[in-house]
């Protein structure tokens, strides 16, 4: 008879492979990335331009970004469409605070026709008034909507309260709707795409001619300058409630200015994070979930900047225990620091991290991600190795020294909204 | 293609196994052929809570997520209207830990009320985050009663309200469990780097013992061909006017289904769409909008939803929503214009179909409709069609009195 109650053995991971990609130089600083180990038909090609955020009003950027692929001279956005839509591809656009990310979904027996209508679009880019009106309107109603949310409202205020002081810390008001045209946004086009293409990176089993043309391609717009992401990040802890009437739920944000990869408590940290609310058997999930009630979730996280990051719990609960909520946040981040986690639970860590990351580094799609996120801040693949080691050795006392210094509440920026 | 093995225990568990050389990662898919659909009129939302109770221990093992966290794995679930769906992801050779857990909780639950009542405040917390504390978050509340008159489908799967979810007891939760989740009831998929006969000895050793339950035969009240246009406007504190039509359309393994994807494709995927070209593009009306099949598996409906823009009456919406439908009805559309529809429907379908977890839900879904192949020919069946067969599907479905259409006014 079956035994029931006793687990099957577990084997550790032995091995994680990472495999970088090949690596082609566009222009003095603009570089292709290669992961052609794709078993199927897929084809998905990004394309990263110098335009985030950072680099004017959020609006401007917002909008030239929505607007990047929506007609030419020659091409209406219909026409444009049109084109795509006929070969099967899709293409999608993202804007975020350092850079902007243009991407072409496609097959392996489409992509070469869809790299130059893409293309074409974005060096001509007219920003027609017709376009610009009724993408505003778009944006503008997508603004308000967001409003109405208090994970929006929350963030808001989190936001300029942790930020507020930098660049990263502007925030989209009403107004900028009525004071952006579309000569900004020509301008801007022409600062940050048509000499802001920092990299391109391509996942598909293509031929090489494909991407001989696509360099030839790419290397007019090629960057020829890193812009600065240096400000004077610090945290003056606050704590702040923006009341909304009708809200049957409290958005909870609480957080401080951290640092990123390059920083050498980071990867701890990152295990730390993990423990406290970084995943479903997390402290904060354990306590205000699975033992409260009190949300339907909860979690921590590191956001990461080029020069800094920041620290943050993020959560919507029930708008009557909003406060028991909030103590019990405090409560755990004291306890980090004050009990020295039990070797069952920082064991449990252990596993579930690396297979975490072996989780995350299947497949070419994954692989590629890998890449990019640590060679955003100057590092290479063996950083994974130094994570790995850490997972396996760090320490219970370890954990407690970097509680003690990251995480107190007395430096915590406090948010409520609803 | 996606290669697959299948056999079935003598228990009835339906088992599908695809090998995946490549990955180092591991996948168990277990789908239950239960969902709100199958849930009693007065206590609904329960498939849902059920599927929170889930993780709450099962007869010989206290804790579901640690063991599997310890085995390096993590796992998940979703609940629709049609089916519940578990699934775990791990290292390969920890597979075992994931078939033991995923084996005693189809044996038996803990059943403790401490995990009842948990999970009853996390899921009402989960409704009001959802559904009531965001802009348009009541859309299917309100939409579902309007379109469905007799078929469960008139709730959506958090449940009619929260009381009900409130007023679940542990008698229904045992009730619940006894009656759906069986060996026979379930569809097993495994994916890795494994071997078949390794896969078909672990699998028999941890589920073959759980005793096979006959399931009743599931009998829906269906719902009668509809026969009036139905029409309902509601006022919320939103941003923008909002429009919402339903057309009944083919359940998903009836004759049609496809036909009338495409045709939602004709009318409003994507912005070269007619609905997207002529209402936001060309006549400014319109901020957004999209045509798409919800994909249930009884009757189904094609949506058309959107938001107005600003100083836009809705009935002006209405109208030239239903010029661009009348066009479709008149001619048909052109080959280029359908084979642009077949292209992007395969794209999506290479997409959608990346890494091991994604094939092992869709080859589960697949053999519950009858046959986990099927997943290699749908190309084939969007190839086939016609546009001659869109326009007889635009004809049969696209009137007012197989519509049912729900206005949000903001205020």
């Amino acid at each position: 008879m079956l035994d029931r109650t006793k687990a099957p053995a577990i084997n550790p991971v032995e091995l994680i492979h990472f495999v970088a990609p090949e690596r082609i130089e566009v222009g003095s600083i603009t570089e292709l990335l290669w992961v052609k180990e794709v078993d199927d038909e897929a084809v998905k090609i990004d394309f990263i331009f110098n335009a985030g955020k950072l680099r004017d009003k959020k609006i401007v950027a917002e909008l030239t970004g929505e607007l990047l692929l929506s007609g030419t001279p020659e091409m209406t956005s219909t026409e444009f469409n049109e084109a795509i839509d006929a070969l099967g591809g899709f293409v999608n656009i993202e804007v975020g605070s350092e850079d902007a990310t243009v991407s072409i979904y496609g097959l392996t027996t489409t992509i070469a026709e869809l790299i130059p209508i893409v293309m074409d679009a974005i060096i001509n880019a007219d920003f027609s008034q017709k376009e610009f009106d009724q993408q505003l309107q778009t944006l503008k109603q997508g603004f308000l909507i967001a409003q109405e949310k208090v994970s929006t409202i929350a963030r808001r205020a989190f936001v300029e309260k942790l930020l507020g002081n930098t660049d990263y810390g502007r925030l989209t008001q009403l107004e900028d709707f009525s004071s952006v045209d579309r000569t900004i946004l020509v301008d801007f086009h022409a600062a940050y795409y048509l000499k802001g293409l920092m990299k391109i990176c391509v996942v598909g089993n293509i031929e090489p001619a494909i991407i001989e043309e696509l360099v030839q391609r790419a290397k007019y717009l090629s960057a020829e300058e890193e812009h600065s992401f240096d400000y004077p990040f610090e945290t003056k802890p606050a704590c702040v409630y923006v009341k909304k009437d009708g809200a049957v739920q409290t958005a909870i944000r609480v957080g401080r200015i951290l640092f990123n990869r390059k920083h050498e408590d980071y990867i701890a940290f990152s295990v730390l994070n993990t423990i406290f609310g970084g995943y479903f058997g997390s402290r904060l999930m354990s306590n205000i979930r699975e033992d409260k009630g009190y949300t339907y979730g909860i979690g921590s996280g590191v956001a990461q900047f080029r020069e800094s990051g920041y620290f943050f719990i993020s959560t919507e609960v029930g708008k009557d225990v909003a406060d028991a909520a909030l103590a019990e946040i405090k409560k755990e981040m004291e306890r980090l620091a004050t009990e020295v986690i039990h070797v069952e639970e920082l064991e449990r860590v252990r596993s579930y991290s690396i297979g975490k990351l072996l989780k995350g580094s299947d497949g070419p799609f994954a692989m590629m991600d890998r890449y990019l996120a640590v060679e955003r801040f100057g590092m290479d693949l063996s950083h994974y190795d130094e994570v790995i080691q850490t997972i396996r050795t760090i320490t219970p006392e370890r954990l407690q020294e970097l509680a003690k210094k990251y995480l107190v509440w007395e430096d915590m920026i406090v948010v409520k909204a609803g | 293609m996606i290669h697959f093995e299948k056999f079935t225990l003598a228990n009835g568990l339906r088992v599908l196994f695809h090998r995946d050389p490549t990955t180092p990662m591991a996948v168990v898919n277990t789908l239950y052929d239960v969902g709100a659909r199958d849930e009693d009129p007065n206590r609904t939302g329960f498939a849902h809570l059920f599927e929170h109770l889930m993780f709450g221990g099962s007869v010989n093992i206290p804790d579901f997520d640690g063991p599997l966290q310890r085995a390096g794995g993590e796992s998940n679930a979703f609940t629709s209207n049609d089916i519940t769906n578990y699934y775990d992801s791990l290292p390969a050779h920890n597979l075992e830990t994931a078939l033991w857990l995923e084996s005693d909780r189809m044996l038996s639950l803990a059943f403790t009320s401490q995990s009842l009542e948990v999970q009853r405040s996390v899921v009402i917390e989960e409704f009001k985050q959802r559904y009531l504390n965001q802009p348009y978050g009541d859309v299917w509340l309100e939409f579902r009663p309007l379109a469905y008159k007799e078929h469960p489908y008139q709730w959506a799967t958090i449940g009619k309200n929260i009381q009900h979810i409130e007023e679940a007891t542990m008698e229904d939760v045992k009730a619940f469990f006894k009656r759906f989740y069986t060996p026979s009831n379930a569809i097993l998929c495994i994916a890795g780097n494994l071997e078949l006969d390794y896969v078909k000895s672990a699998v028999e050793k941890w589920f073959g013992e759980i005793p096979s339950v006959q399931v009743p035969k599931r009998s829906l009240v269906q719902e009668p061909v509809q026969q009036e246009y139905r029409i309902k406007t509601i006022e919320r504190k939103v941003p923008s006017d909002a429009f919402y039509y339903g057309f009944k359309m083919p359940g998903r393994t009836e004759e049609g289904y496809y036909t009338t994807d495409l045709l939602s494709d004709v009318m409003g995927r994507g912005q070269s769409s007619r609905l997207c070209v002529r209402l936001k593009k060309e006549l400014d009306l319109v901020a957004e909008i999209n045509a798409y099949v919800m994909g249930s598996h009884d009757t189904g409906l094609l949506m058309i939803s959107g938001k107005a823009n600003e100083g836009v009456e809705l009935e002006q919406i209405d109208i030239e929503i239903w010029r661009v439908i009348e066009e479709l009805k008149v001619a048909e559309i052109s080959s280029a214009e359908n084979q642009k529809n077949v292209n992007k429907v395969r794209t999506t379908k290479v997409f959608s179909e990346q890494g091991i977890l994604n094939k092992a839900m869709a080859l589960c879904l697949h053999e519950l409709f009858g046959d986990a192949n099927g997943i290699n020919l749908e190309s084939e069946l969007y190839d086939q069609i016609t546009p001659k067969e869109i326009w007889e599907k635009a004809n049969g479905i696209l009137h007012e009195k197989n519509c049912s259409r729900m206005f949000i006014k903001a205020v």
